[in-house]
């Protein structure tokens, strides 16, 4: 019976790659990732509150990494957010690590602290100088979030909710679709913590492209 | 009164020190002419065939993304260089069309930069527009060859191959070679 699901669900998978051109499985919006993949190791990285961060030894069931800027309009209307997100998740084994990669001065690590500690960033902020994060998880732009569980595994990429806010020039949040109503982060962080699969594993996450030294 | 006078001369002496806007760029364009046209993707698509027989480099930028405002200036260059040879620049803002502020520093900035393409305004929300173009950031170009055809999409998709002008240039040779 497993034999025949698996042929029929693969059989409809081709019917769905040849006639869309695209393919069933996540990575369509990252081209180094894709859901399933593990979490590469990595050296440490420097937090906004002066302690040093090995990601590999995080010890929470679940991981999530949100890639961030300080200067990116979609950054600042996603942060409160996120911030609220990780106070709701704070008496569960979740951890949220926030990144910042570029080097441009106001989103190295001084200006990190000044912004995490003026927003009321409640979660670990850390700086990836080398790039090594962003590049072998192929984060091209903020922000964009990452779900790992227990197993270290990739369980959801993409948008935080749907419907992004845009912070305006007068510091007000737009958000482009209405109040969001699909939680996809949460969702996944949820699922992973009930051993299940994330009900959208991929999202198209769009904002300011990351700058990577060529 | 005297308080108008003051406020007056205050004006005054900053206009004087302020350069005036020249109203031609140096090759003698209007710059009154610099405008940012409000357009739907399905209007795009037929601009686009309006262009046909040219080289078209679409540079994709909003007032809100740093690199792409560091960037123009090239875009500027390059089409003051390549205009003459069948090249097309066109500008495509992404700033949110609901967000007049935005709107209104973007048409300072193409004017400030004499930006004498066509400068549009892509006139739908971020995620339809980011999804239309597929498109995960900016800055973007799009460089369409003389038949309308999409030949390079250089994007910042890809950590490890990302784009500089160096390969603007190249792709426009390159095409301008064929």
């Amino acid at each position: 019976m497993r034999s025949e699901t698996f042929t029929i669900l693969t059989g409809v998978g081709i019917v769905i790659l040849l006639f869309t051109g695209q393919p069933l499985l996540a990575g369509e919006y990252n081209r180094v990732m894709s859901v399933g993949d593990p979490l590469p190791r990595f050296g440490t990285f420097p937090a906004t509150d002066n302690t040093v961060l090995s990601l590999n030894e995080v010890s929470e069931d679940v991981l999530v990494l949100a890639f961030l800027a300080n200067h990116c309009p979609w950054v600042r209307g996603a942060e409160a957010d996120l911030i609220k997100l990780a106070d709701a998740m704070k008496a569960r084994s979740v951890r949220v690590v926030g990144v910042s990669v570029n080097h441009r001065k106001e989103d190295r690590l001084p200006a990190m602290k000044e912004h995490a500690s003026e927003f009321g960033y409640n979660f670990t902020y850390v700086f990836d100088e080398s790039q090594d994060l962003g590049r072998k998880l192929g984060a091209s732009r903020t922000p964009v979030f990452f779900v790992f569980d227990s197993a270290r595994r990739l369980v959801y990429t993409g948008l935080l909710h749907n419907s992004p806010g845009q912070m305006r020039r007068n510091g007000s949040v737009h958000y482009t679709k209405g109040d969001p109503t699909e939680f996809y982060v949460k969702d996944a962080i949820e699922a992973a913590l009930d051993g299940m699969a994330a009900p959208v594993p991929e999202t198209r996450a769009h904002g300011c492209n990351i700058e990577y030294v060529r | 009164m005297r308080h108008a006078l003051r406020w007056l001369s205050l004006i005054f002496a900053f206009s004087a020190c302020t350069p005036p806007i020249p109203s031609v760029d140096d090759t003698g364009n209007d710059l009154k002419q610099v405008s940012l046209v409000p357009i739907t993707y399905i209007d795009w698509t037929d601009k686009l065939k309006s262009f046909k027989g040219k080289i078209v480099v679409v540079d994709f930028w909003a007032t809100w993304c740093s690199p792409c405002l560091e960037r123009f200036p090239k875009m500027i260059g390059f089409h003051q260089s390549y205009r003459s040879r069948g090249v097309q620049f066109v500008s495509m803002c992404l700033d949110d069309p609901s967000d007049l502020e935005a709107v209104g520093t973007a048409r300072e900035f193409l004017r400030n930069n004499r930006a004498t393409f066509h400068n549009y305004l892509i006139n739908e929300d971020a995620l339809e527009a980011f999804d239309k173009f597929d498109l995960l950031g900016i800055p973007a170009v799009f460089i369409y060859d003389r038949s309308g055809i999409l030949q390079f999409r250089l994007t910042g998709d890809d950590p490890r191959d990302q784009f500089t002008e160096a390969d603007v240039e190249r792709a426009i040779e390159g095409l301008l070679d064929r």
